[in-house]
This record gives C-alpha cells, sequence and structure tokens, in this order.
C-alpha cells in the first residue's frame, strides 16, 4: 500500500523526515518497500502569469507570449490554444528536466526566441489531460515552485501490509500506529454531515437474505449531484496512492477507501429496478457485465448485491456496468458493507478477478467501521459534488460485534521475551494502540485488555505479547542463549556416512550436481523403458508447470544425462559428476511416498583434454567401477560383487548390478549407443547409481590396526593364455584357493590380445607377492607355492603358460 | 736408461695422461695402458727379475709407490669426471617451468551443498541435531498443523504443487504435495520426540512458481527449532546473531523485524548488516543497508496444542532459511536457475 506523508500528517502528528519514519515503521511490523520523493521530476518548473498573448508572426499555429515568472518576464513561443491573458500556468524554465526526459533549452521557433515553455498535465505527468495547458487556481502565487503549489511536495511510503493487519491497509490505520509509535494522537477526520429532511428509509430498502456471507450492509443515498471532475489535491492523493483520478464521485470512494481501508461502491440509484437493493447468492444461470466490461456467468455460491431484477455488482469484488456512476448521474446510493472474507476469497479467485476492493475483504474488515466511511464520503460528496444528503443510514446489522475482552499476565509476557517489563509498562503499549486495559481485581496483577473490533488479529493472550514486543521494540530485548542449549547435537551414524559418501566421490573426481525432483515422462522413453517398467510408475503432479516438471523422479539418471547434454551442447564433453537425492516410490496402503536416497554418477569424455604429457583417454566401464572399488574400500564394504545384467537403458555387454553381501544395492554400466544419441552425447556414458541406506547399512567406518609385514616377500609373475569366456574372477579365485597361507598380493599387470594369442584367447599377466609372517621368504618356496597355482590352471581352466 | 728412470717416466707420462683424459672412457683407457695385467708399470715390474738382488727392494718399493699415486689420481680423476658428466647432464634435463602443471583430476561439492554444509555445522556447535523429512507431504504437516487457514493463499492450485492420489483426499488435511516449506519438520519432530529439542532440518522445498533470475520451483531451505524449558525470544535474538555472524563475518549487524508468520508469534524477519557495502547502502541492499536472510519467531502456542504439548510448559522458537538466497548474498551469485543448471563453468567457481 502506498500512503503519502502528507495526507498521514493531516492524521497524526510526527517530527520524522520519511526514512526516519520508514525505519520506525520497519522496526515496528510494518516493511517499507520504498520512498517515492514526488515533485522532484518537477525541479525549476515555477507558476507562471501570462501577461500578454501575440500572433506568430510566422506561423498561423503558434502564439508568443510574455510570462511573468515574479523576478522576470519571459517570451515564450507556445501552441495550446486554452489559455488567456492572466492566466497562470506551469512554466518549465530554460534547464528543468522534464519527467519525459525532455530538456528545456533556449529556442528559436520559426524565427522568434523563446526562453521556456509552458505545460499541460500530461507534459509534467501529474495527470493525463493532454488537450491544453494545464491552467492553475487563481490563488497560486507567481513564481512559486509548481511542486509546493500542487502539493506535490511529498513522499510516498510503499508499505508492505501482512495479512493479519487489513486494519493497516488505510491512512487512518498506519496513523494509528504511527501515533502509537512516536507516542501523538491519532486525529480521525471529524464528520460534518448537513442532511436534508428527506430519509433515506423513504427511498429504498436493503434486505440482506444472507447475513452470513454479509454481516453488515451500510448505504446512504445523496442527490443532486454534479459529476465533476475532483480537485487537484485529491487527485493528486489518489495518484499518489497509485490510483486513477476518473470522477469526483468514484473519487470520492476511492479516496475513503485509502483513508479508512473501507471499500465503497457508488450506485446510480436511478438505474436500480425498484430503486432497492437485495443482498443474495447469484441463481443459476444469472449474468452481469461488470465495470471492466466483462460479461460474467455466476453461479449460486456468489454473493451478489441485485435490485429487485438482477444482479448489479458482484458484492466486495467489482460493481455492474450498467450502474456505474456516469456523467448523467445525480443520485447515488452509496454502499458501505461488510462482506465474508472466504466468500470473497472464492468469488476473486473463481472469476480470477482481484481488486482493491476483493483485496480488503478478504483479509476480514472490521464490521464496525462501514458507517463511519459512509458518511465520510456522504461529507465529501456534499462538499465536492454539491450533493444532498437524505436522513439517515439504512444500516441492516443484526449481530453486531462485540470488542473482544482477553487476559493478559505480565509474568507470561516476560517469560516469552526474556524480559523484565513491569504491568505499567505492558498497560502502557497497549493504551497506545487504542487497546483499554484494566487490572483484574481478583487475580494478582493480571490484565484485563478490551480489544478494539478492528484489529481482527488480536485474538489471544500470545497475539497481546507480540504486540508488546514489537513496540517495545525487538532491538530492547537482551540477546542470551538457550539455558541448557549445547548438551546434544552433531550428526548420527548414517548421517555421518551420508556426509562421507560425498566426501570420497567429490575426491574421486567427481563434481556434485543437484538437478530437479520432477521430470517428464518422456525421459523415460529417452532410456527405453518399456510401458510396464517399474521405473515408470512414479508420482504424478495434479498442477505441474510443464510436461517436462510433471512427474517425480524415480531414477537420477535422466537429471545426470541432462546435465551431461547441457554442458555438451556448450562444448563440455568431459563431465564427470555425481548427485545424492531423494527418488520417490508410492507405497501399497500409504498415502506418502517412499522416498530413498540415491547416489548416482555419470562419466563421459576423459578426465582431461590432449596435454602435453599425455593424450586424453576416453573413461569407460572400469574408470566408473575404479569409483565404486574406492568409495566401498572407503566405506568399509566388504564382500560385493557384480552381475551381468540386461537393462533397457544399458550396452548389453556393459550392463551389471551391484551386490554386497548378496543383495542388491544398486546398478552400473555403460548407456545404451541409442540412450546415448538421445541425449545427444559425442562419447559413451558410464553411470552407476547405488540406494544410499544400503551402503550405510553394510558400511563401517571403525578400522582394526592390521601388523605391517615385518619380512620381505617374494614377487613373481605369471602370464596365462584362456578362453576368452573366462573371467579375471575365474582366475582370480583359483590363484586365491591354491596359493595358500603364503599367497599375500594378486594384481593383473596386463591383458593382451592378438600377436602371437591365438584367437577366441587372451592373455592375462598376474603378478603375486608371496610373504610369510614370521621369516624371510626364501624363492624356492614361492616357486613351489606358484607351481601349485600353475598346475590348478592349467587343469581347471585349461590354462597354458607364456614364457 | 736405468729402470729408476724409466719408471720416473713413466710415471709422468702416466699422470699426464690422467689428468689430460677428458672422459670415463679415456681415463680407463689409461689405467689399462699404464696399471693393466698387460700395462706397462705391470711390464716394468715383471722385468724386476733381471736386477741384482740388492736392488729389487727399492726399485719393488718405488714402483708400488707409483702404482698407489695413480691409482689415487684415477680415482680423483674418475670422480671429477663424473661429477662433470652429472653437471652436464643435469645442464641437459633442464625444464621449462612455465608449461603448465599435472593437475590431479578432483571434484566439488555443489555450492548449496557447501552452504548446508557450513549453516549444519554452525548449528552443531550450538548443540543441534540434524533431522530430515519427507519431501512429499501431506497437508496436514505442511500447512493445518503449522496454523495456516484454509483458504490460505499459499494452499492455492497456483501456489503449491499437489500430488495426484489414487483415493481422493477424504479432507484438505488429506491433500498429498509437495512440501513448500522445512517447517513440517517441526511437527513430525514433536509428535515423534519429547523436549528439550534443538533441530536443524535441511532440504528441498517446492512452490509453483515459474523459473526467473529469483524464482525457482525447487529451493532448498534450512528449518531450525528450538523447544525445552524457559525459551525466550531473546534467545532466539541471540541464537540468530551467533549464526549470521559465523556465517557472514563476525562485524555484521543483526536486526529482527516484526513481520507475520502463521505458525511463530511474535515473528521475525531477520537481517544482516549488507555484505557488499557495510550497510551504507548499495544495488544489492537497495540501499537499506540490509540484507534480509530468514525469517522466525517464537512457536505459536496452537502449533504446542496440535503435537500434545502443554504451552505452559515448553515454549520454543523456530526459524528458517532460504538456501539459495543465503548462497546468492554470500556468493554474488545473481541467477537462482545456476545453481540447477549444473554448468560445470558454474560449479568450478566454488
Ligand atoms: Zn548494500
Amino acid at each position: 500500500m502506498r500512503v503519502s506523508l502528507n495526507w498521514l500528517k493531516e492524521c497524526v502528528e510526527f517530527d520524522l523526515s520519511p526514512e526516519e519514519l520508514a525505519e520506525r515503521l520497519n522496526l515496528t511490523g510494518t516493511a517499507v518497500e520504498g520512498i517515492e520523493y514526488l515533485g522532484k521530476d518537477l525541479q525549476k518548473v515555477v507558476v507562471g502569469q501570462i501577461k500578454k498573448i501575440k500572433q506568430h508572426p510566422n506561423a498561423d499555429y503558434l502564439k508568443v507570449c510574455s510570462v511573468d515568472i515574479r523576478d522576470k518576464e519571459l517570451q515564450i513561443v507556445c501552441g495550446a490554444k486554452n489559455m488567456k491573458e492572466g492566466d497562470k500556468v506551469p512554466v518549465a524554465l530554460v534547464g528543468a528536466k522534464l519527467p519525459s526526459g525532455l530538456e528545456i533549452k533556449r529556442a528559436i521557433i520559426k524565427g522568434v526566441a523563446s526562453e521556456g515553455m509552458m505545460c499541460s498535465e500530461s507534459e509534467l505527468k501529474i495527470g493525463e489531460d493532454a488537450s491544453g495547458l494545464l491552467i492553475l487556481d487563481e490563488s497560486a502565487e507567481v513564481g512559486e515552485d509548481l511542486a509546493k503549489v500542487l502539493g506535490l511536495e511529498d513522499a510516498v511510503l510503499e508499505l508492505e501490509i501482512t495479512p493479519n493487519r487489513p486494519d493497516c491497509l488505510g491512512v487512518i490505520g498506519i496513523a494509528r500506529e504511527v501515533a502509537a509509535i512516536v507516542g501523538s494522537e491519532l486525529k480521525k477526520p471529524k464528520i460534518k454531515l448537513k442532511e436534508v429532511d428527506r430519509s433515506i428509509h423513504q427511498a429504498t430498502r436493503v434486505d440482506v437474505l444472507d447475513g452470513d456471507l454479509c454481516p453488515r450492509y451500510a448505504a446512504r443515498i445523496i442527490d443532486d449531484i454534479t459529476i465533476a471532475p475532483s480537485p487537484l489535491w485529491m487527485k493528486r492523493r489518489l495518484q499518489a496512492a497509485g490510483f486513477r483520478a476518473i470522477n469526483n464521485v468514484v473519487d470520492i470512494t476511492n479516496y475513503v477507501m485509502l483513508e479508512t481501508g473501507q471499500p465503497l461502491h457508488a450506485f446510480d440509484f436511478d438505474r436500480l429496478n425498484e430503486g432497492r437493493i437485495m443482498v443474495r447468492t447469484a441463481h443459476l444461470g444469472e449474468t452481469i457485465v461488470t465495470l471492466d466490461g466483462v460479461f460474467r456467468q455466476l453461479d449460486e455460491t456468489t454473493l451478489v448485491i441485485a435490485d429487485a431484477k438482477e444482479p448489479i455488482a458482484l458484492a466486495g469484488v467489482m460493481g455492474g456496468a450498467h450502474s456505474e456512476v456516469s456523467e448523467g448521474t445525480t443520485t447515488i446510493l452509496l454502499e458501505s458493507a461488510n462482506f465474508n472474507p472466504r466468500s470473497i476469497m472464492r468469488t476473486s479467485r473463481k472469476l480470477g478477478l482481484i481488486t482493491e476492493s476483493s483485496n480488503r475483504f478478504e483479509k476480514g474488515l472490521d464490521p464496525n467501521g462501514p458507517v463511519y466511511a459512509a458518511d465520510r464520503a456522504a461529507q465529501l460528496m456534499q462538499e465536492l459534488a454539491g450533493g444532498k444528503v437524505f436522513k439517515g443510514v439504512i444500516d441492516v446489522y443484526p449481530k453486531p460485534k462485540r470488542v473482544l475482552s482477553l487476559t493478559l499476565r505480565p509474568q507470561r509476557v516476560n517469560d516469552i521475551l526474556g524480559t523484565n517489563l513491569l504491568p505499567k509498562q505492558i498497560t502502557q503499549i497497549l493504551e497506545s494502540l487504542e487497546l483499554k486495559v484494566s487490572q483484574l481485581p481478583t487475580r494478582n496483577s493480571q490484565l484485563e485488555v478490551h480489544v478494539p473490533t478492528f484489529r481482527t488479529d488480536l485474538e489471544q493472550e500470545i497475539d497481546l505479547i507480540e504486540e508488546v514486543a514489537r513496540l517495545y521494540g525487538y532491538n530492547r530485548i537482551q540477546s542470551t542463549l538457550p539455558e541448557s542449549g549445547g548438551k546434544r547435537g552433531g550428526l548420527n551414524l548414517n548421517q555421518r556416512i551420508s556426509l562421507c559418501i560425498k566426501d570420497i566421490l567429490v575426491s574421486c573426481g567427481l563434481w556434485e550436481v543437484i538437478t530437479f525432483s520432477f521430470i517428464g515422462p518422456q525421459q523415460f522413453d529417452k532410456l527405453m523403458l518399456p510401458a510396464d517398467s517399474a521405473l515408470r510408475e512414479a508420482i504424478t503432479l495434479r498442477n505441474p508447470l510443464s510436461e517436462e516438471q510433471s512427474i517425480m523422479r524415480t531414477t537420477l539418471l535422466p537429471g545426470l544425462l541432462e546435465v551431461l547434454r547441457y554442458n555438451a551442447h556448450r562444448n563440455r564433453y568431459n563431465v564427470q559428476i555425481f548427485e545424492v537425492g531423494h527418488i520417490f516410490h508410492s507405497r501399497p496402503g500409504e498415502i506418502l511416498p517412499h522416498e530413498p536416497v540415491m547416489v548416482a554418477a555419470a562419466l563421459t569424455g576423459s578426465w582431461r583434454d590432449n596435454e602435453w604429457h599425455e593424450r586424453a583417454k576416453l573413461l569407460d566401464f572400469f574408470d566408473a567401477k575404479g569409483i565404486i572399488e574406492t568409495l566401498f574400500d572407503q566405506l568399509g564394504i566388504e564382500d560385493w560383487h557384480l552381475n551381468r545384467t540386461i537393462r533397457p537403458f544399458f550396452h548389453p555387454g556393459r550392463g551389471s548390478e551391484v551386490f554386497i553381501k548378496g543383495e542388491m544395492v544398486g546398478i552400473l554400466g555403460e548407456i545404451h549407443p541409442h540412450v546415448q544419441e538421445a541425449f545427444e552425447l559425442p562419447n559413451p556414458v558410464t553411470i552407476f547409481e547405488l540406494e544410499e541406506a544400503k551402503l550405510v547399512k553394510y558400511a563401517s567406518l571403525l578400522r582394526h590396526f592390521e601388523e605391517i609385514p615385518k619380512y620381505p616377500g617374494v614377487t613373481l609373475d605369471i602370464a596365462l593364455v584362456v578362453d576368452e569366456v573366462i573371467s579375471n574372477e575365474e582366475v582370480y579365485k583359483i590363484i586365491h584357493r591354491w596359493g595358500g597361507r603364503l599367497l599375500g598380493e594378486i594384481h593383473l599387470f596386463d591383458l593382451y590380445r592378438g600377436g602371437q594369442i591365438p584367437r577366441g584367447k587372451k592373455s592375462l599377466a598376474y603378478s603375486l607377492t608371496f610373504r610369510a609372517d614370521d621369516r624371510t621368504l626364501t624363492e624356492d618356496e614361492a616357486k613351489k607355492a606358484l607351481e601349485r597355482i600353475i598346475a590348478r590352471l592349467k587343469k581347471e581352466l585349461g590354462a597354458r603358460i607364456r614364457a | 736408461m736405468s729402470i729408476r728412470e724409466e719408471l720416473r717416466c713413466l710415471a709422468e707420462e702416466a699422470q699426464r695422461a690422467i689428468s689430460q683424459s677428458s672422459s670415463l672412457q679415456e681415463l680407463n683407457e689409461a689405467r689399462v695402458k699404464f696399471l693393466g695385467r698387460k700395462g706397462q708399470l705391470t711390464a716394468i715390474l715383471k722385468s724386476l727379475g733381471k736386477l741384482p738382488l740388492s736392488e729389487r727392494p727399492t726399485v719393488g718399493y718405488l714402483a708400488n709407490e707409483i702404482r698407489e699415486t695413480l691409482e689415487e689420481s684415477i680415482v680423483s680423476r674418475e670422480k671429477e669426471l663424473k661429477k662433470e658428466l652429472l653437471q652436464k647432464k643435469l645442464e641437459a634435463e633442464k625444464v621449462d617451468i612455465t608449461l603448465p602443471g599435472k593437475r590431479p583430476c578432483v571434484g566439488r561439492k555443489h555450492l548449496l551443498t557447501q552452504v548446508i554444509e557450513e549453516i549444519i555445522r554452525i548449528f552443531m556447535g550450538l548443540g543441534y541435531s540434524v533431522v530430515e523429512g519427507p519431501e512429499v507431504e501431506l497437508d496436514y504437516y505442511n500447512f493445518e498443523a503449522l496454523n495456516t487457514p484454509p483458504d490460505h493463499p499459499a494452499r492455492s492450485l497456483q501456489a503449491t504443487l499437489y500430488v495426484k492420489t489414487a483415493h481422493e483426499p477424504k479432507s484438505s488435511r488429506e491433500e498429498v504435495l509437495l512440501r513448500t516449506h522445512t517447517s513440517p519438520v517441526q511437527i513430525r519432530v514433536m509428535e515423534r520426540m519429547k523436549p528439550p529439542l534443538y533441530v536443524v532440518s535441511p532440504g528441498r522445498t517446492y512452490r509453483r512458481d515459474v523459473a526467473d533470475p529469483t524464482h525457482s520451483p525447487m529451493f532448498h531451505q534450512v528449518e531450525g527449532f528450538a523447544v525445552d524449558k524457559r525459551i525466550t525470544f531473546g534467545d532466539l535474538k541471540g541464537t540468530l546473531e551467533v549464526f549470521a555472524r559465523e556465517m557472514f563475518g563476525k562485524d555484521r549487524k543483526v536486526r529482527l523485524r516484526p513481520h507475520f508468520f502463521p505458525f511463530t508469534e511474535p515473528s521475525a524477519e531477520v537481517d544482516v548488516s549488507c555484505i557488499v557495502c557495510d550497510g551504507r547502502g548499495c544495488r544489492i541492499c537497495k540501499y537499506s543497508g540490509w540484507l534480509e536472510i530468514l525469517g522466525a519467531g517464537m512457536i505459536d502456542p496452537n502449533v504446542f496444542n496440535v503435537v500434545g504439548y502443554d504451552p505452559e510448559k515448553v515454549t520454543g522458537f523456530a526459524f528458517g532459511m532460504g538456501v539459495e538466497r543465503i548462497a546468492m548474498l554470500k556468493y554474488g551469485v545473481n541467477d537462482i536457475r545456476l545453481f540447477f543448471e549444473n554448468d560445470l563453468r558454474f560449479l568450478g567457481q566454488f
């Protein structure tokens, strides 16, 4: 909400600069989002009086004027037609910079010198009238700054009003806050109303058929109205608040709303069928054309204001076009009502129509506010539109809202805030907000607090404590730390392991990424998942922002592959990344899904580009497997292996499942060339995805010291030629089993095909280290052990030993 | 020439050859020539038999002396030559030290993870534990138990992402949604555990916001809360001041401004003095000198009633902060979308 300081000053006295006031408001809960200084665009624009108007010698459409600006007379060439000698007009002096950016310079116009510019409203951006010069009031003093004359020497505070404070949606509400802050008095505008003899009750009647949706409906009738533009001061204030001036009647309803926070509506009374009002829900099939010219179909949940025949307004949201105040209007019915906030919210949402009025009503307004606002508006119509106000107010208010009475314990205030406030201080603060406080006679020092009805937000003791806190000042409350804090805390084992996993992957050279938890179903097509794949059974969003963000991910792979694609499009082809995040699966019989955390990585390209010392080498399955080996090693995970698997998104010969102690914990493999293509990736990609909880289950951060070998070992190499189908694991197992107690490390150092190796065969070379705990092993002993191994390899695998 | 003279000449010649040898090979040749089995000194010694018996010892002695001297010379010359050789070798091995180094490949954690870990580290130091909650959440935990009225705009289909459920929810509290903040963890923890509680809860959160430089449909928050006997608003202030100074630097000023949240009362927004301009006013702080970093407040008694705590016996505070916002402020990141695009050129900067 935008509040003019000049306006505010009419309602409360304070001696603060705009910045100081903003600071005080900020620190008491009314956030100031900005300060706008009006009139700062009107420097060097002054009031001038036209002394003489002559025809331009060289142009029919131009005049040459002599303009008095107090200390001298200027000659100004002008194209406007609406001025006469003696008129006072705005004059932009040489050097002035108008809001449009136009800089005024000395000029020769068709051979005649011109020393400035006389301006229209629109040229000064203080109004929309561009038809001619702005003719100022006769009282304007010649030579004075225009900004001062027009009341534009003002600052506007842009306030953020929190939804719990609808009472602050008007200047009076803000003034009440300011009064409490600075310790002065609120000066609400006094109503001075002269009613004519004719009674409103003779002219109209109001029937409220739905008292729940409309707790109060007040109306006044004003006739003999002359529709005209509003006076400048009112236009200025509306403009400062961000409103367009329309005509005096409409402007007054807006003005009073801005002042009191109570929305008002003026109906052209002569347009009402039978001249009466009914507040009811719409009948099925009823329609209305609203003020914005939109034809709207209504249903039975919509509260409308109707005349005897049909809806004439959407209650609390927007008036109808038919009964709109127009130039010919002479009599108006002024509505000042209170509507049920939820009903207004529903209507506003359903119709997609948010107005100043609906915005206020849906926050819940004081039902005791409407009559004051109606009287205030009637007074202004009498003063500014020549209206005659009928005697009396129609006020349908069957269940008046009573003042709420709350108990407040001063000790509780101090317990919550950590303060030592005295009951007297607390009382003072609350009274500054117009709350009435009295000491309860029965209990020791308990206070009874009467809450005025405009403070709809104060319902419980804690609400009052907040009022005390914010006006006392958060900055005055002593900072402390909880008495008993710091006794517990830290991470549990699972959390520590989880942190460890990221640390290890990072040390392996992987970069962590974070991708959206929602994906699109087309990602599953890119992964070539069949229609019945379990991965396709995803949690679906009801109102997604887009198809691409419409389901919750069941695997981290698409997100990672998308990151590879994103970077490849930016010419980054060497990408090694991981993500740790939730996936989502529905659980039978449960409302909420299962959200396991997955640890997934993707590797593509090479670790680095060609270097001066090393050629780039494309990463493959074994680079990814190496990272898993390192990860498991560091986590103390033992007894794990890979099983070959076929997955639609894996290369058929390069996919595997990861097992720890016989339990499947995830997958590792190179993605299928088609998938690679679908994600527009130039190089093969290897991925793994592991379930974190299972890693945690088998991980152990405990370590036991193992004796470092005291005696040197003997290392012997063997190279075997075996059938292609024989796996490293098979060879390894035989070596391990037959190596006996002396066998230490087994290290595969060469894998070779071709050359002297027959087709269908391959050569594997291992170096084996033999060692004894209690002595230095002799070469002969080691060789003997090796012989045993070789014999078994020959027998069991048909291996041939290469020289 | 007498044999003595012969020996002396030989010694001189050999000495010259040794000192003039310019390589180990030449030196070796000299040794073979003079001291080898078929060398000249050996030849002379072999002819010793021809000498009268009386002369033999002195000449033999002289010959041995010469041999020893020459051998010493050879050793020292060898040392010199080796040293020269090494010198040359090392000179030839000179590298261009301006060539780029061979870097090990290391990755890094995402900036948001770094910030979350930093926040958690600070609160662990204050005795907090870490508890996480589900991202797909019930309306009850996300809104209702947190005192959010049924028609609150945050609950609308425009603001919150809802999940399709197998059965029509019986009431709005059974609606399933992507949590819009980490605050539901408060309720879940309080339902399960008894005070005292000192908990922080990081995690992903979601809102139905179209991505732009300051909005993202997914973002991260860290929630924190303390429930205990005699927790005060002063404790909240003190705790957040400790946090802000640890996070943004010890010279930061901290201020709390009254604000409104449905589930805390009194509530506050918390500012630190601008880390860019140090409070003087700049574009980042919109010339206010302050940066808003989090929302906080005393836990509303209604929330305690919901979880079955007696608000007369325990009090508590809660706070919540946007991780992206803190990262953006602290590291000057100007577009929230960068966090989720995962451009390596972005990730590599932190
Ligand atoms: Zn700044």
